[in-house]
């Protein structure tokens, strides 16, 4: 059923058809025996007034009926002999001697026939009269038709009028529609309707209640996030403090703690990265898109993480422009930022060297780190994107730790902002370099 | 110098108190947003330190209590919640600085060090980093002792960094702060400003990280 307003009309149309195709058969067979027996009696007056008017034991020859081919009568004396006709009517006998009144149809002269046959008891006498039968069919059917072709018209009228019932009734039904496909991907505030119709009441309501629970359900996962990181973050904070503390202690050897230092730091990152990894998953997020200053954010992101360039006495530079304004999520983007740097940096080795670039043309923004670090080769580069996943394992040339998550979130958060990623062998430093062209307006991924 | 730390998780709080006293910070320190805000009724701490996430009220709102009690104080936002939108609404009402769980203990002792400087200027001691030293009161910077001369934008720019001595200081982060000094900024002012600055300081005293902004590193 492909819609519902066509199927309704042609059903209600057919069925309409149908109910009057057999109502007016039925009323044009009773209408046709009506108009029969109404003939019928016209045909016996007939013969009553002509019994009537010829009184004489010797009727006139009559050309009575000049006029009236179609008609005829006959007198016949009770020792049959014909005493009188209309000049249409045969000379034979054309009724039965034993039955006093009788209609019989007969033929002559190339027509079927009706007749009647009056017993003139006062002048013993048969009065006989006849009419075309084909005449008599074709005006009763004449005065049927005219009464049925009126309806038969009326049928197209009606589908119609119909189409346009139809169309009312279900407007409801497609303001409803309306409302559910204009409906944004994050919006699940409720369908507000004037005047649900009752049919349509229970679908509101449940639906609204779907909407509620799912709302609620977004809530809660986009709540859990938040929540665990705070019971997550304040703890590791003060451990990263008691540790510190140990280490300024001077009744403590340092070289015991410097492990214990490290495993919390390297705890603490994988949980940043985990939850990071959660919030930005493509089927999780629903990022507020907003115009900003991507430039910027790479610059800030520069700045605040220097410690560990200077640490090992990187360069960082960046070059290209200065302002570019796109659209995108400014958290998100300052992550993906992050990881790229961060990651640069870990795995360069010291004195090495990161460089920035970021370009636009009219449509995209496009950024790209390269490193002087070992690169990644070709047969790894699809697979890095993966959770977890690490290049040569835990047994990483550089033996640095991580948790192999940076890229994976690198991968969702350009999925969420529709932007594509190529793992590249930079020519300049030797290195690896990542190329990411962003659209600079699109519809963020919200699927 | 007094700080007022107010962080209700009790063992993190007790292990930045240790902290924070052996790198020679007197600490006060308070569980609660109702209490804190009545301590700072009582009496103004040099410099606070605010979590967000307290248990009794919203430290958005101690944070807008301490601005209706000094507009200067300095506070430091921690803050478990690490998004955007939190750091964004800490720092437009009114925090200085902005904190993300779990911070590096150093991370954290750089910016206090960055109030204790920024108090110092303003009261009009002296600031010395190396060979260069900079008196806000005088408004002279003096360079292995002699004295040389530097417009007002290049002194406010100066100040900026050694301020903010290690710390990475982007052009938009330079210009926001001579803005908020009332200064006009053009596009290319920062970089006017760096460059005649490095003609009349030390060679590398400031460095530049091409592309980003620049850095005065520690001696």
């Amino acid at each position: 059923m492909k819609s519902i307003r066509t199927y309704l009309l042609l059903a209600l149309l057919s069925i309409i058809t149908l109910v009057t195709f057999v109502s007016l058969l039925h009323g044009y067979q009773s209408s046709i025996t009506k108009a029969q027996q109404l003939f019928d009696i016209r045909l016996r007056n007939m013969a009553e007034i002509i019994a009537n008017a010829n009184q004489d034991t010797q009727p006139r020859v009559a050309g009575v009926f000049e006029h009236s081919p179609t008609v005829f009568f006959q007198i016949w004396s009770d020792n049959l002999t014909l005493l009188a006709r209309s000049n249409n009517a045969p000379n034979q006998m054309l009724f039965d001697v034993d039955i006093a009144i009788n209609y019989k149809d007969i033929n002559f002269s190339g027509y079927r026939w009706r007749t009647f046959t009056l017993w003139d008891k006062s002048l013993n006498r048969w009065v006989i009269t006849g009419e075309r039968a084909d005449i008599r069919y074709s005006l009763a059917e004449n005065v049927v038709t005219a009464s049925i072709i009126p309806i038969v018209l009326a049928i197209p009228v009606a589908g119609f009028i119909i189409w346009v019932a139809i169309g009312l009734g279900l407007k409801p039904l497609r303001e409803l529609t309306l409302q559910l496909s204009n409906k944004q991907a994050d919006d699940l505030s409720p369908i507000e309707m004037k005047d649900t119709p009752d049919e349509l009441t229970q679908l509101v309501i449940t639906t609204n209640a779907l909407f509620k629970r799912l709302n609620a359900a977004f809530i809660r996962e986009q709540q859990f996030p938040a929540d665990a990181a705070h019971e997550l973050r304040t703890p590791i904070s003060a451990l990263k403090v008691q540790i510190h503390n140990l280490q300024k202690s001077e009744h403590i050897d340092n070289t015991d703690l410097q492990p214990l230092a490290e495993g919390i730091e390297r705890m603490g990152q994988v949980i940043e990265q985990i939850l990071s990894l959660y919030r930005h998953s493509p089927d999780q997020a629903m990022l507020k898109q907003t115009e900003i200053d991507f430039c910027a954010i790479v610059q800030d992101v520069i700045a605040n993480g220097y410690d560990q360039i200077a640490l090992k006495h990187q360069q960082i530079s960046m070059t290209g422009i200065d302002n570019c304004l796109m659209e995108g999520n400014q958290f998100a983007l300052e992550t993906l930022v992050q990881n790229l740097v961060t990651n640069a940096s870990k795995y360069t080795p010291e004195n090495g060297e990161i460089l920035i670039d970021v370009k636009e043309t009219a449509t995209a923004v496009s950024l790209t780190v390269e490193d002087s670090g070992p690169g990644i080769p070709e047969n790894e580069r699809k697979r890095v994107f993966e959770r977890f996943y690490r290049v040569n394992g835990d047994r990483h040339d550089s033996g640095t730790r991580g948790c192999g998550l940076g890229l994976a979130i690198v991968q969702h958060i350009v999925i969420l902002h529709g932007a594509q990623i190529t793992l590249d062998h930079s020519t300049q430093l030797n290195g690896l370099k990542i190329v990411i062209n962003f659209p600079r307006h699109k519809e963020f991924n919200n699927d | 110098m007094q700080v007022l730390l107010i962080e209700d998780d009790a063992a993190l709080a007790e292990a930045l108190t240790q902290t924070l006293s052996n790198e020679g910070f007197a600490v006060n320190h308070l569980a609660e947003g109702k209490l804190a805000i009545a301590a700072v009724k009582t009496e103004l701490p040099d410099l606070v330190i605010l979590d967000l996430g307290l248990p009794d009220i919203d430290g958005t709102e101690v944070l807008k209590a301490i601005r209706k009690q000094s507009a200067d104080l300095p506070v430091l936002v921690l803050t478990a919640r690490a998004s955007l939108e939190d750091k964004v609404i800490g720092l437009d009402l009114g925090a200085d600085d902005y904190l993300a769980k779990p911070f590096a203990v150093d991370e954290l002792l750089a910016r206090l060090r960055v109030f204790e400087r920024r108090a110092s200027t303003m009261k009009h001691a002296g600031l010395t980093i190396g060979e260069v030293t900079l008196d806000n009161s005088s408004h002279q910077v003096v360079v292995a002792g002699n004295v040389v001369d530097l417009s007002r934008r290049e002194f406010m720019v100066l100040k900026a960094l050694m301020e903010n001595v290690g710390r990475v200081q982007t052009r938009d982060s330079l210009e926001s702060k001579l803005y908020s000094w009332g200064e006009e900024v053009a596009s290319n002012t920062i970089e006017v400003h760096v460059h005649h600055l490095r003609k009349k300081l030390p060679e590398k005293f400031i460095q530049t990280l091409r592309g980003i902004g620049y850095i005065i590193k520690p001696v």
